[in-house]
């Protein structure tokens, strides 16, 4: 089959998943008991007010009309008003989604870089002093809870070396410094910001290289030891040459990985946002949970499943380009 | 007398295992000349591919070149480091055909990239001369030319074989070490396979070293061959002498196990036992233990190789009876009583 037809059956199937998301999700909010009037005007409106309510937003319409205008409202990237905050859910969480992509890309990112050379290197120097005992405390950090890690972090970094903040994204006072004026991203250029950054992006990487470590390192051993790598040396290639072969063939399950594993980053990792109280995409979900704010829990939660399925859809692309032997069957 | 291409002088190879050292060659000898096709034959484990493999730095990590000499155009090779091996062996002088072709060409590589990128490290060749000189060797192996942009798993067992000869004829070696080259094919195939190696052997100079166990194959393609038993050479010498003059007990009775079209009545031999697996220095022969007619010298000393006779250039063998075995061996016919045991007149 061709790249061409590989890619796009890919695509078909990604477009149909994504729809079968959708769907999931109004169901489920349609399942919840409680009707959603009732959370959008204030208690004590006369019966004639709620159905007048209902009737302005549809709610009394037939399913399948809802179902209709909720599709096109999706097309559209319009997910309905906050019932808490009383703005479009797509400002909100917009700029929310980019404090923790901005946190956590580059975290589990660096992560899968330190992991991946580190583990090649092992895998290359096996039976290495730094092969035998790196990988004790690498794995040890790697499995501790990420919020028992951010926690020992910030009692070490922040408490008793006081080298950085113990929490938040910005100190208040910069913020206000720098006017109502400013644009959304001239926060995220400052000193004050990188300064809290640190300690979070530090815990994220440290955190995320432990799995490509051992991934690289077992698949550097075993592809070391196939024919056609004995070939490529008995061929004559120079040694740095032959390592990016290795490296080559080596890190394939690193790369189905990765976007796996940054997808369920960006959505999952709460706990440390909630420990650093980084105003992410994580803390602005439990707050709507707390508050029932069913519009921004939807749509972050379309968001959360979207990128998983968006991470897998890029690794079989990748895959295809990479191995040429990857293909799916007619 | 020229000077040989390649020569083994006493090389001892051994690999070190948690039971001590295994020696997996002893003290074998042998040579190869500037242009001839010679062949190395023996049962499995008998140390053939050990032996080619250290000429090309192929030897697993654990095997090692204990004592003696690798000669190649008159230097000493056998220890080379990893970098003067790729700086002046692998490739420019010689190829190498793998045992396991079938696994060897990179599956993420189109051939032609593989090909592109030992020229780019071996020769001055430009991309576009590389691709050039390697489509003539698909024709010349039995490929179409139009294939050489492939990835190997488009291509059949025999066609990644032939790829890899390609490969191996590529940047016109002085020697092509070819580890059993058609194990894993039909005999279709082998036939194929051979008859390109004859052409190659007709049009260039190039000297070809053929590991196999099919005994027949060497008398059919090469002039030299030399038969190794448990990591020793046995004998060795043109085709010709030993086929029709085996000396060392090993090689009589190799013959005798062998069908032969004139004699379709014959029972065949079965040389009992197996080659050892030897632990530690070898101070006997290989041998011994498999041999009808051993003495206790040879268990006392690994026989060195010797001329069998005058007449017959280069003909060694490693026996210390190499002058009673034709004797011996006419003691034998009569034992088994055989229609025809004898050597058959052409």
């Amino acid at each position: 089959m061709s790249m061409k037809r590989y890619v796009a059956v890919r695509t078909i199937q990604t477009a149909v998943l994504l729809m079968l998301i959708l769907t999931f999700l109004f169901m489920l909010f349609r399942l919840i008991p409680g009707s959603i009037a009732d959370q959008m005007i204030f208690q004590g409106a006369s019966p004639e007010a709620v159905a007048a309510f209902e009737e302005q937003w549809g709610l009394n319409d037939p399913l399948h009309v809802q179902y209709y205008h909720y599709l096109v409202n999706m097309a559209q990237l319009d997910p309905g008003t906050s019932l808490h905050y009383r703005k479009p859910v797509l400002d909100y969480v917009k700029l929310k989604m980019f404090n923790t992509f901005i946190l956590v890309a580059p975290g589990v990112t660096a992560g899968y870089l330190l992991g991946t050379s580190l583990g090649t290197i092992m895998g290359i120097k096996r039976d290495s002093l730094l092969e035998k005992y790196g990988i004790f405390p690498i794995v040890g950090v790697g499995t501790t809870p990420s919020f028992f890690l951010a926690i020992i972090g910030v009692i070490i970094f922040a408490g008793w070396l006081g080298l950085v903040p113990t929490s938040g994204m910005i100190t208040p006072q910069v913020a206000l410094e720098m006017g109502e004026d400013a644009p959304w991203w001239k926060i995220y250029t400052t000193g004050d910001f990188l300064w809290h950054y640190v300690l979070p992006f530090s815990v994220i990487a440290i955190k995320y290289m432990y799995e490509p470590l051992l991934i690289m390192r077992t698949s550097v051993v075993e592809m070391a030891g196939q024919d056609f790598l004995h070939y490529h040396k008995l061929t004559g290639l120079p040694k740095a040459r032959w390592i990016r072969h290795l490296g080559k063939h080596a890190i394939i399950p690193i790369i189905t990985f990765y976007p796996i594993s940054l997808g369920r980053a960006i959505s999952g990792l709460v706990l440390i946002e909630i420990v650093f109280n980084w105003p992410g995409i994580g803390n602005a979900l439990v707050e709507a949970v707390l508050q029932s704010d069913y519009p921004v829990i939807q749509f972050v939660f379309f968001l959360t499943a979207a990128f998983v399925v968006v991470g897998n859809y890029v690794v079989d692309i990748v895959y295809g380009m990479i191995d040429p032997r990857i293909s799916i069957a007619d | 007398m020229t000077e040989p291409l390649l020569e083994f002088r006493d090389v001892t190879i051994q690999y070190q295992t948690n039971r001590g050292p295994v020696t997996a060659v002893s003290g074998a000898s042998f040579s190869i000349e500037p242009g001839e096709f010679s062949g190395l034959v023996g049962e499995s484990g008998s140390g053939k591919s050990t032996l080619v493999k250290s000429v090309i730095g192929g030897l697993d990590s654990n095997g090692e070149v204990t004592a003696g000499k690798i000669l190649y155009k008159g230097e000493e090779i056998q220890d080379y480091t990893e970098e003067e091996l790729n700086e002046k062996i692998r490739w420019k002088e010689i190829s190498y055909i793998p045992q396991s072709s079938m696994n060897s060409l990179d599956p993420l590589q189109r051939v032609s990239e593989q090909a592109v990128e030992i020229a780019s490290v071996h020769s001055d060749l430009s991309k576009s001369e590389a691709l050039e000189r390697f489509k003539e060797l698909f024709e010349i192996v039995g490929l179409s030319p139009d294939r050489i942009d492939d990835y190997p798993h488009q291509f059949s067992g025999g066609m990644q074989q032939r790829a890899i000869t390609a490969l191996a004829l590529f940047l016109d070696p002085a020697l092509i070490i070819a580890d059993e080259p058609t194990t894993a094919l039909d005999v279709i195939m082998q036939d194929q396979i051979f008859k390109y190696l004859d052409r190659v052997k007709a049009n260039t100079d190039t000297s070809m070293l053929l590991i196999t166990h099919d005994i027949s194959v060497v008398f059919e393609s090469c002039e030299q061959i030399a038969v190794l038993h448990g990591g020793q050479v046995c004998e060795s010498g043109s085709v010709e002498d030993i086929y029709r003059n085996p000396t060392h007990p090993y090689s009589i009775l190799l013959q005798r196990a062998f069908p032969d079209i004139r004699y379709p009545d014959r029972k065949l031999e079965i040389i009992e036992g197996h080659p050892p697996e030897q632990l530690g220095e070898v101070t006997e022969c290989s041998f011994v233990e498999r041999c009808p007619w051993a003495v206790d010298a040879c268990y006392e000393n690994a026989p060195p190789l010797e001329n069998v006779s005058e007449s017959e250039q280069n003909h060694q063998s490693a026996c210390f009876r190499n002058d009673e075995t034709h004797a011996l061996k006419g003691e034998l016919t009569e034992l088994a009583g055989l229609t025809d045991g004898g050597e058959p007149n052409e």
